[in-house]
């Protein structure tokens, strides 16, 4: 099973993902034997970003997570056995896969089919994948070709989870509205 | 407390005076900062809650105060976050500070609507 979950920021997303994942990893048959895997895609640079990261490992804290660190390529991951899949977030990927560090950047197209690529091999490697997105591309502002690039990138990608995914829910100040339902 | 969200223009104070048309309406980007624990419905919330920030209030007491002394408020707010991370800091704490303090408020109400193209949808209640 493939959950995708999208919202803007500060939406409850995130808390609304990790019940959803508890909520199905409790049925299964062997719930206990195996932990939750949290698929961590944020890079650790400065303190908001720390603080971030703080806020919500406190929010898993105690729930049977594993903190697996995947900010890119994520087609060479391997899994341990587990309950299900908490990837967070595919925004953050996205910035990881595009920008190099040397400052240049990639195709986006090419870019969408590794990444992707990556969210195929993870949901091989789990019944339960919950993956949290982001709403980008709503706002009033003329970006630079880089981030147009960007939003394209997560737009796209976007698009091809909500294909494959079984379920798709947009979270609204923490109410969630069903998009999909297979 | 009853909420009326949506994108920038897409006709929620029109349709919030449809719905609820007794109700005396404030403007949250000019009113009194007092008022709007008075008040029977504020519109422009989210301008409200960018000036209660510069006041250099803290974010989370806005919807505990909100709902302890304005309980039955009508609140109407343009929907912000769902674009690219804005690089100057103060806008990067409101817009998640906006999301935070709209979520609480939405947790709390009994009604939640949301406006596209003018028409509203209940999402809640």
């Amino acid at each position: 099973m493939i959950h995708l979950i999208t919202g803007g920021s500060g939406s409850g997303k995130s808390a609304y993902a990790e019940n959803e994942l508890l909520r199905v990893g409790e049925l299964q048959t062997d719930a206990g034997r195996y932990p939750y895997v949290y698929a961590a895609t944020m890079r650790p640079y400065g303190e908001e970003t720390m603080r971030k990261i703080m806020r919500h490992r406190q929010m898993r804290a105690g729930k049977g997570f594993v903190t697996l660190e995947c900010p890119s390529g994520l087609s060479g991951v391997a899994l341990p056995e587990n309950r299900g899949v908490l990837l967070e977030c595919v925004s953050n990927l996205a910035a990881n896969e595009l920008f190099c560090e040397d400052g240049t950047i990639k195709d986006a197209k090419e870019t969408a089919e590794k990444i992707i690529e990556g969210i195929r091999c993870i949901s091989r490697q789990t019944e339960n994948l919950v993956i949290v997105t982001n709403e980008v591309n709503a706002d009033a502002e003329c970006y630079s070709e880089e981030t147009e690039r960007y939003i394209f990138l997560v737009g796209k990608v976007n698009q091809e989870i909500a294909r494959m995914a079984d379920r798709v829910t947009e979270v609204v100040y923490g109410i969630p509205v069903q998009v999909k339902i297979r | 407390m009853i909420m009326v969200i949506g994108g920038a223009y897409e006709g929620k104070l029109d349709y919030a005076g449809k719905q609820y048309p007794e109700i005396c309406w404030t403007d949250g980007e000019k009113c009194g900062m007092e008022e709007i624990f008075r008040c029977g419905g504020v519109y422009n919330f989210h301008g409200y809650i960018a000036r209660w920030m510069k006041e250099g209030k803290e974010a989370s007491e806005l919807p505990k105060k909100i709902k302890a002394e304005n309980p039955a408020l009508i609140i109407v707010t343009d929907e912000v976050g769902c674009g690219i991370v804005p690089t100057d800091p103060f806008l990067r704490e409101y817009r998640e500070a906006a999301g935070r303090i709209c979520t609480e408020l939405a947790g709390f109400s009994e009604e939640v609507y949301r406006v596209i193209c003018g028409i509203g949808t209940k999402i809640k209640g």
